[in-house]
């Protein structure tokens, strides 16, 4: 089971959602990504869709204004 | 999922459950000044203006909420092609919907049903001119907000929340504008441009209930389509 | 690390961290909107005020009031807390301010990099242009001008949807 970080701090919406879609394509079902962002509306619009496709999503606050979505490839 | 995904990471820079903590309570405390700053300025409105406090506090509570609910009308319109997600397209439309019925009832309250009472320049909202500029000044609009992280409301919510992309931006919306008054000032000297009609649907289509039909049937289409589009392109369909 | 679902929220969490659903948010703007129109007489607007605050800034270079009129209309009888646009705008930035100190996750966000930079210019000088054509933006022209039975708010709609599209393929090709 693999496991990557991706780094989009800095980022505004839409790159983070974008970027989470292509690197969850090009991972295997039962990896984790692990996003980094601290922009408010990607912590809710990414869970929002990796929930939707029917994904693991788990968020944690790491610092103020900033989130990890762990999100776990299901399908 | 009841299960918590494992995740063998090292964790990055994340603060200490004491540091945290201080941050919360010093955050917080800036959140009561802030709260005494509104009403600060609120205090000063009304010096002016008989409707200053409230207007300044429903602003305070259209920021509030915008924020809260991270509501964002460039990624209704922006999140369906480019995602896939339609959320927030379904939001709006409910809330265009919403609005509708209020609007409408509260024009009916003041002009009664028929519409020889209603003077379009009355009705409540903006029923404006439409034309040429409208279509080039929602496409270059759109092309913005998009490129820029933010329509208007959410450039100013963004400010707010501390972000340097969109306090550039706000300066720059600043003197587009200059250029757009400009702009839309030699528009108005051509009939191609600029006819100055605004198109009051209850008016054109002769009375309430055909507006009713197409306003609310637009809406609800709408909604049908966002729906569809959500879930197809979720894989649910 | 906590489990979204059997994490229990603490009151602070519950009432001034957690999210609002994008639903509850729209309710939440169209009571406010209908509101300011109820008592005002004038619906909710965001842009109308920002040529002038422009304007304004020029002045200060001592450009006169009459020449900057065709860039900044009604310049000259501004009045900040006789504009209603310019109050509740000022209130958005606070009260955005505000929810995320509360919510305690309020942090400067510097930009990454140059091309965050010329997006914003580029954006915001696009998004200033099309407000003042199309009479208003994404609440003048749309969200008090639709609700309204004016075609206009449609025909923005129809048409900021076009731009998202294109602007859309334009962040994914040069700004991403």
């Amino acid at each position: 089971m693999a496991e990557r970080t991706l780094d989009c701090l800095g980022e505004a919406c839409p790159v983070p959602l974008v970027k989470t879609q292509k690197a969850l394509e090009e991972m295997a079902v039962g990896d984790v990504l692990i996003v980094n962002i601290d922009h408010s509306c990607a912590m809710k619009n990414i869970p929002d869709w990796a929930r939707s496709v029917g994904h693991g999503v788990e968020i944690e606050e790491v610092g103020e204004g900033e989130w990890d979505i762990i999100i776990q490839k299901m399908k | 999922m009841s299960n918590a995904i494992p995740v063998t990471r090292t964790r990055r820079k994340a603060q200490t459950p004491e540091e945290r903590r201080r941050s919360k309570i010093i955050q917080i405390s800036l959140g009561v000044v802030v709260s005494i700053v509104v009403l600060f300025f609120a205090y000063l409105a009304q010096q002016t203006n008989p409707a200053g406090a409230f207007i300044i506090l429903v602003g305070t509570g259209f920021g509030y909420t915008l924020q809260r609910s991270r509501f964002c009308f460039t990624s209704s319109l922006r999140d369906p092609l480019l995602t896939g997600t339609t959320d927030l397209t379904k939001a709006v439309v409910i809330a265009l919907t919403l609005a509708s019925l209020v609007f409408m009832a509260l024009n009916m309250q003041k002009f009664g049903m028929d519409l020889k009472q209603l003077e379009v320049e009355k009705a409540l909202g903006n029923v404006l001119p439409i034309g040429l500029h409208t279509a080039i000044g929602g496409f270059l609009f759109g092309i913005g907000a998009v490129i820029a992280g933010g329509c208007a409301s959410g450039t100013l919510m963004r400010m707010g929340e501390g972000y340097a992309q969109n306090w550039l931006a706000f300066v720059f919306f600043v003197f587009g504008s200059m250029l757009g008054t400009a702009l839309l000032n030699l528009m108005k000297t051509s009939p191609i441009f600029w006819t100055g009609t605004a198109v009051f649907l209850p008016e054109v289509l002769g009375g309430w209930i055909p507006a009713v039909i197409v306003q609310f049937g637009a809406l609800f289409g709408l909604y049908v389509a966002a729906d569809y589009w959500g879930k197809k392109k979720a894989g649910a369909l | 690390m906590q489990n979204e679902t059997e994490k229990k929220l603490s009151f602070w969490e519950a009432y001034f961290k957690k999210e609002w659903s994008y639903t509850a948010g729209g309710v939440m703007l169209v009571i406010l909107a209908v509101s300011l129109v109820v008592v005002t007489g004038k619906a909710w607007g965001v842009t109308g005020p920002f040529a002038v605050w422009g304007g304004k800034l020029f002045e200060l270079f001592g450009v006169s009031a009459e020449s900057l009129n065709f860039w900044a209309e009604g310049i000259a009888t501004y009045d900040f807390f006789k504009d209603i646009v310019s109050m509740t705008d000022l209130g958005i930035v606070l009260g955005a301010l505000l929810a995320v100190l509360l919510a305690a996750s309020f942090k400067i966000k510097k930009m990454k990099s140059w091309r965050q930079v010329v997006a914003a210019v580029l954006g915001g000088v696009l998004m200033g242009i099309g407000a003042r054509l199309a009479l208003g933006c994404n609440i003048g022209s749309l969200f008090s001008a639709l609700p309204a039975f004016s075609l206009h708010g449609w025909a923005f709609l129809l048409f900021f949807f076009l731009g998202a599209a294109v602007g859309s393929q334009m962040l994914k090709r040069y700004f991403m």
